[in-house]
């Protein structure tokens, strides 16, 4: 009897696992999917436009203003859409932790870079240094508390961004934009895909 | 001891489907009917009689939408559902505590 009890306790237990982890994957992964690969279609256009811009500071400033008020914009509508069409939906304090979590980072990103346009003794190609470096930094933190496979993905950023840096920091900018922007098309290529089979 | 845990577990939630319709709810903001149903591999009546239990003890709210003039039938767990189904989990964790593995 008591074997039996015990069995049937690990069966639902087994089973509210299951269906918990099927949920979130099909709750996490839709969004998730269309809105890296829209960061990852910023990270690309934004260092084009950098490169083309580079002599002009001042252009350069309202270049990256302009693209990431669009990417949030994107990344808003998808959210959106995604909230009137699926069939489950995420728990609204997930994605306020994620605001939370992400907003200070960009304004800190944000803050360092302004600090960077405006020091003429600074190269301009540190914005995209610093900028990346905060940006693995927030993987670096989310995979040291919750998921190992973003601690890899943080820690290679963070290495990549660092011997740019240092050895290649006049292509910079081509370099990282070009890894973080193809790596987070990707990324999300690979999510929707996975959305898919849920 | 391990009948008095048993009797302890609820029974409105101490059903497979029910148990599946909770799980869901529980990892969503909500869901909506025909998701779950396909999910759980239930029938439209079936699934509707387990709403209605649930939503009789006020584990869930069922509201009806129009989506591009499409009705949605969209289910939420609530709070006392949210309670009662981590308290059903907290008892379910007791009974493997209390009989020893061999």
């Amino acid at each position: 009897m008591k074997e039996d009890q015990r069995q049937e306790a690990l069966e639902n237990i087994e089973l509210i696992k299951e269906v918990v982890l099927h949920t979130k994957k099909h709750v996490g992964s839709y969004g998730g999917g269309w809105i890296s690969i829209i960061w990852g279609v910023f990270c690309l256009v934004g260092v084009a436009g950098q490169r083309l811009f580079i002599p002009q500071g001042a252009l350069m400033g309202v270049w990256w203003t302009a693209l990431v008020v669009a990417a949030i914009f994107a990344s808003i509508l998808v959210g959106q859409r995604y909230h009137k069409t699926q069939p489950v939906r995420a728990q609204h304090r997930y994605l306020r932790y994620f605001l939370r979590f992400w907003l200070p980072l960009i304004l800190l990103g944000y803050t360092l870079a302004l600090f960077i346009a405006l020091t003429p003794s600074f190269s301009n190609h540190y914005i995209s240094i610093v900028m990346l470096l905060v940006v693995s930094t927030g993987y670096l933190i989310i995979g040291l508390l919750f998921f190992r496979g973003i601690l890899y993905i943080g820690s290679i950023g963070y290495f990549c961004t660092v011997l740019s840096a240092i050895y290649f920091l006049e292509y910079s900018d081509i370099i990282l934009g070009s890894l973080f922007g193809v790596g987070l098309i990707i990324t999300g290529l690979v999510i929707n895909k996975q959305w898919k089979n849920t | 001891m391990e009948e008095h845990i048993a009797v302890k577990l609820n029974k409105a939630i101490h059903q497979k489907a029910r148990l599946g319709i909770m799980s869901i709810l529980m990892a969503s903001e909500e869901g909506e009917f025909n998701y779950i149903k396909e999910k759980l591999k239930l029938t439209d009546g079936n699934l509707s009689s387990h709403l209605s239990l649930l939503e009789k003890n006020k584990y869930v709210t069922i509201k009806k939408k129009f989506f591009k003039k499409k009705p949605k039938t969209l289910c939420r767990i609530t709070e006392k559902g949210r309670q009662a189904f981590e308290e059903y989990l907290e008892n379910l964790e007791k009974i493997i505590r209390s009989v020893p593995k061999d």
